[in-house]
């Protein structure tokens, strides 16, 4: 009798999460996804926190190497490509560093719960002339195994996963 | 025959120096004051060196006016006069690493996180370089603990550019060890 109504308490919260949920991929359906057949990964800029340089290289050429596995650009130009200019079909994705936590590797293998590393990026595309396609902002994590510059490959597979989705 | 006085000591004090002297600069091939080749071995280039695999292990070499990192038959070139940016910086990896590390992170009454303990200081030597067609290249280097100055000499000795020189940074590294004596 008890279970009987634990579980007709518990009716109405999966009702709404299961109408939430449909909402919420009706929406995704209907988003129109974007068309560029060329990309241009400009370097992370780090104007609010004091980011490493190894930390910046890293985000850049992670980007570079998952946006490419993706296979949804002809091309993938570097920042400062010359070609990239002529491109006529081209969005660039700029990457701006609003978060940033070094953590420590031992840490995190001796203790398993302390020393992630963080970082947030503010990820924006743009056309040619800088007009706004669309802008998420991704966190790259790094939690249990792997160094600290491990965090810059998570959050290159999720921007990787976002074109994914989000680009024809 | 007689052995003079002293002559123990000074046979011991002479193999000691020259123990000391082969662990010192293990790596130095040649000085780089003299502006020719010097390579850093057991260098792990993490990634960035196209045609290369992340975290591979090999020889980093500044001759004839370009980084070169070469394993086994793999062999990159990197015009220093390229290289607009090099930064040194410092570092630690576990001891018992690849692997063989990952697996002992399955050893029983924590015998894995008692390793990861043990830790081995390193240099990192960060480059950002230029393509032919403008576009920007990013590589990470570690390197044995102490030799990533003598990389950023070697480079700038090449024609690599900096924002920071080499001098000012070994004193911004040396700064956090004052603090703590």
């Amino acid at each position: 009798m008890k279970c009987a109504q634990y579980w007709s308490s518990l009716l109405p919260l999966a009702l709404v999460f299961f109408f939430t949920g449909s909402v919420a991929s009706a929406q995704d359906a209907t988003k129109p996804k974007i068309h560029a057949s060329s990309i241009q990964i400009l370097m992370a800029q780090s104007d609010e926190v004091k980011l490493p340089i190894e930390f910046q290289l890293a985000l850049y050429e992670n980007l570079i190497e998952q946006i490419q596995k993706t296979n949804k650009f002809q091309h993938v130009y570097r920042d400062g490509d010359t070609a990239a200019s002529s491109d006529p079909d081209l969005v660039i994705l700029h990457s701006n560093v609003y978060g940033f936590k070094k953590g420590s590797e031992g840490k995190r293998q001796v203790t398993t719960v302390a020393g992630a590393t963080q970082i947030k990026v503010h990820c924006l595309f743009t056309d040619k002339a800088g007009k706004s396609e669309f802008a998420q902002d991704v966190t790259g994590n790094v939690r249990l195994l792997g160094g600290n510059l491990r965090a810059t490959f998570d959050f290159a597979k999720k921007v990787a996963q976002i074109i994914v989705t989000n680009f024809q | 025959m007689k052995i003079p006085r002293g002559f123990p000591i000074q046979f011991a004090a002479t193999v000691l120096l020259m123990g000391v002297g082969s662990l010192a600069a293990p790596c130095l091939a040649q000085d780089a004051n003299t502006g020719n080749a010097i390579s850093f071995a057991k260098t792990k280039q993490v990634l960035g060196l196209e045609g290369l695999k992340h975290n591979a292990t090999g020889t980093l070499a500044a001759e004839n006016g370009s980084l070169v990192f070469t394993k086994g038959k793999k062999r990159v070139a990197v015009p220093a006069a390229s290289i607009t940016e090099v930064m040194t910086g410092k570092d630690t990896e576990r001891t018992i690493g690849g692997t063989v590390g990952t697996l002992t992170m399955f050893a029983p009454y924590g015998g894995g996180r008692f390793l990861s303990l043990f830790r081995t200081k390193i240099d990192t030597l960060a480059i950002e370089y230029v393509d032919t067609s403008g576009g920007i290249h990013g590589a990470i280097f570690t390197l044995r603990e102490g030799n990533a100055l003598g990389a950023k000499k070697a480079l700038l000795s090449q024609g690599a550019r900096t924002s920071v020189s080499a001098e000012v940074e070994a004193e911004a590294q040396a700064k956090p060890k004052e603090k703590q004596q």
